[in-house]
């Protein structure tokens, strides 16, 4: 059993997916068309020996909690792990104040309880995409003598991209001087990957004097106003590394993978990404389909063309319809002779009697869930 | 066993030895099918699909895989407080010698000590090597209705085959007159599917005096049934209409799995209600490439596709590299097809790897070529 237990943060109220987060968190977005964004920390999780996770669910958690259910399918022993889903109850019509830091606070307890146990704490977020070994990063944060281990990312695109993001500020030795936001002002960055390791114990300080200093602070605020004071450490993450803070970035990351030397960055088969089978059949395709560059999940019936997409779960591409640049989520239906470019169809849609929908590739277009045009 | 009091015994002990090297290593039931799936996945989720809660498996030839595929019920469901799946190999017992299963009736009597401790009213007798969807539940209920000592589940086989079959001849009610193990004259079309109903007490009075008969097969086509029959007991006939393949050979298994390329297939794997259960592999979605075609295909899961597939049926982790035809093909889970190979009119065994530039089957072959151990590449 891992010396740490892990939790899984919901995206804070900067970060806004349009359309998508109507429906259900981050976490719970559809990724590839067969997993969902938080199986990745929590296969991350799973996959280093971490066996007692709890998950933050701010709004609409019913499709994140249906997802998850006992955790079996994370290969999270039954009997001597655990998978809890903690829900922040007293959440305040005002967002300004439903910070991660009142969501730990309002399960403090809880949080307390776990020190008994594991004695440190791996924060990871449920709006990230990465495949990180979080054993050997607590061994390198044990051994460092480190207060905080924070991971980061370092990119040449940060004035165009990972806007939603913070940055670290890191001096030669690694050493974190401090945290702030990507205000886009210089290409490269080494991104905040908002995943912690440290000592539970300095954890529950961290959060209880968070809320005497200001019942609006963040971790990431707290942290950064201790930085001078504690020692707190950058890790550089290798691999591919996606965020989901906007809708551009969701259709992006999905995108970006179906290039298997891409993909294959992020799927290593030793470290399995674990999510819950829906039974699905496998994909039936008919004479005169035809399927170019694409990723496409079990269930589906294929009659058209598919190009440079991603196909969800039990889809329909009737006869003539064309699909290019598209993410199509789980159980849509795209009817005959639909020319549909540069869209994400959420899941039930049905794109029928709209014969052309295009979108320009730097905006793509959303079609809303259950939506019938 | 709250459910409907029934208590289903699946027969999986078979080899399957048509199925040649497929089946040196794994029992007929655990054979790959239909891309993702193994043929006893079939029976064991209709029992789960029926409201069986209470599924012995009855194994025997290279049962190890088989053994701990079935024994993870969860797969299908059947892993509730009151549900199991249950695997019976032969066994030592204190009264008698250790014994191979001597035949599908004697798999059941050596395990009567395993179904008395359920008590069940009814016992399902099924196959574990055949592919079918049925709804159990509904055959219960005809069962009940017929008051029957015993239902036997037919299909209606092109008269012409009937000869290959046991066939069931009924009257007017469909009560079963007569049974005959493939009649050179059949005067009936209605073939066993193998699959029965018993009346769990009578079943067990009929096995104990089947067990001590010097003269038996132990086999219910042979001996039970014609037995209840001697005894005027009342068996009825119930009629499954859709598909249902016993898949006995490479060709015909090559020939279920082209089945499901066909837009209307009667066996619909699609249908949302009646979900076929397996198991859970973690594997990427499929990858097509960007010089990839797909012309009729079923592939899943963990398929990387960089070459062209026409009229082909690919399992999970198959692999087509670039430049690499596979044409009325089955390429069986992690089978490798290296770039520029041909594969044609072929059922590649699990794992097997064709390499570069090899050709393999050819599209006016006579029979399926079974490609079962790696063919080397062509410089």
């Amino acid at each position: 059993m891992s010396k740490a237990f892990g939790i899984v943060t919901s995206s804070g109220t900067h970060i806004k997916v349009d359309g998508m987060q109507d429906y259900r968190p981050i976490g719970a977005f559809s990724f590839m068309g067969r997993y969902r964004v938080i199986d990745f920390p929590i296969s991350n999780m799973s996959n280093s020996g971490i066996d007692r996770i709890q998950v933050y669910a701010r709004r609409k958690p019913r499709s994140l909690v249906e997802h998850l259910g006992t955790g079996r399918h994370y290969n999270i022993n039954s009997k001597r792990g655990k998978l809890q889903v903690l829900f922040s109850e007293t959440s305040s019509a005002n967002d300004f104040y439903n910070t991660d830091i009142a969501a730990f606070m309002e399960n403090i307890e809880i949080i307390e309880r776990m020190q008994i146990h594991q004695p440190y704490v791996v924060i990871a977020p449920n709006y990230m995409v990465y495949t990180q070994n979080f054993d050997t990063l607590l061994d390198t944060h044990i051994e460092s003598g480190a207060d905080i281990t924070l991971l980061y990312h370092k990119v040449n695109n940060a004035r165009e991209a990972f806007l939603n993001c913070d940055i670290l500020n890191l001096n030669k030795q690694k050493g974190v001087e401090s945290i702030e936001k990507n205000r886009g002002t210089a290409k490269e960055r080494n991104i905040f990957m908002d995943t912690y390791i440290m000592k539970t114990e300095l954890f529950v300080s961290l959060i209880k004097k968070a809320q005497k200093v200001s019942s609006a602070y963040t971790l990431p605020q707290i942290v950064n106003m201790e930085c001078e004071e504690l020692d707190v450490r950058g890790v550089a993450h290798r691999g591919y590394f996606a965020t989901i803070t906007d809708f551009k970035s969701y259709f992006d990351a999905n995108l970006s993978l179906i290039d298997f030397e891409q993909a294959t960055d992020l799927f290593d088969p030793e470290w399995p990404i674990y999510t819950r089978t829906t039974d699905s059949c496998p994909t039936q395709y008919f004479e005169g389909a035809s399927i170019k560059n694409s990723v496409v999940a079990n269930g589906c019936l294929v009659e058209g063309t598919i190009e440079n997409s991603v196909i969800g779960r039990g889809c329909q591409i009737k006869k003539g319809a064309v699909v290019k640049n598209c993410v199509i989520l789980a159980q849509a239906v795209i009817g005959e002779d639909v020319h549909i470019e540069n869209q994400v169809v959420d899941k039930w849609a049905q794109v029928l009697h709209v014969k052309e929908v295009v979108a320009d590739p730097d905006k793509p277009g959303y079609i809303k869930r259950d939506d019938t045009i | 066993m709250k459910q409907n009091n029934m208590l289903a015994m699946i027969l999986a002990g078979g080899r399957g030895s048509r199925l040649h090297d497929l089946t040196n290593k794994v029992a007929k039931p655990a054979v790959s099918y239909g891309g993702k799936y193994r043929i006893v996945d079939f029976p064991l989720s209709n029992c789960a699909n029926s409201g069986i809660d209470v599924v012995g498996v009855l194994t025997q030839y290279e049962s190890v895989l088989l053994n701990s595929y079935v024994a993870a019920g969860r797969r299908w469901g059947l892993d509730t407080k009151d549900s199991g799946v249950y695997v019976l190999p032969p066994r030592e017992k204190a009264d008698a010698n250790l014994d191979v299963y001597r035949g599908t009736a004697d798999a059941i009597s050596q395990n009567i000590d395993f179904i008395d401790s359920y008590d069940p009213e009814y016992l399902l007798i099924l196959s574990g090597d055949h592919i079918y969807k049925m709804n159990y539940a509904k055959m219960l209920a005809y069962h009940k209705e017929h008051n029957a000592d015993a239902t036997i589940a037919v299909i209606g086989v092109p008269m012409k085959e009937a000869s290959r079959f046991g066939i069931m001849n009924t009257d007017e009610t469909g009560r079963i007159v007569e049974f005959e193990e493939k009649p050179a004259q059949p005067k009936s079309n209605l073939a066993s599917m193998g699959i029965y109903i018993f009346n769990w007490k009578l079943l067990r009075k009929m096995l104990i005096a089947d067990m001590k008969d010097p003269d038996s097969n132990h086999d219910f086509g042979k001996d039970i049934i014609p037995a209840l029959l001697n005894d005027g007991k009342k068996l009825v006939a119930w009629q499954f209409k859709g598909y249902w393949k016993d898949v006995g050979t490479i060709d015909s298994l090559w020939e279920a799995n082209m089945d499901l390329l066909d837009k209307k297939n009667e066996l619909d794997l699609h249908d949302s209600t009646w979900k076929i259960y397996t198991e859970d592999v973690s594997a990427l979605p499929q990858y097509i490439g960007p010089d990839a075609t797909v012309d009729r295909a079923f592939i899943t899961q963990g398929c990387r596709i960089e070459g062209d597939v026409k009229n082909s049926v690919l399992f999970t982790g198959a692999t087509v590299g670039a430049g690499a035809k596979v044409i009325d093909t089955v390429l069986m889970p992690g089978a490798v097809v290296e770039p520029g190979a041909v594969v044609t009119r072929a059922l590649v065994a699990d794992g097997v790897k064709i390499g570069k530039g090899a050709v393999v089957g050819s599209a006016d072959s006579e029979n399926i070529l079974l490609v079962a151990k790696n063919v080397k590449g062509v410089e």
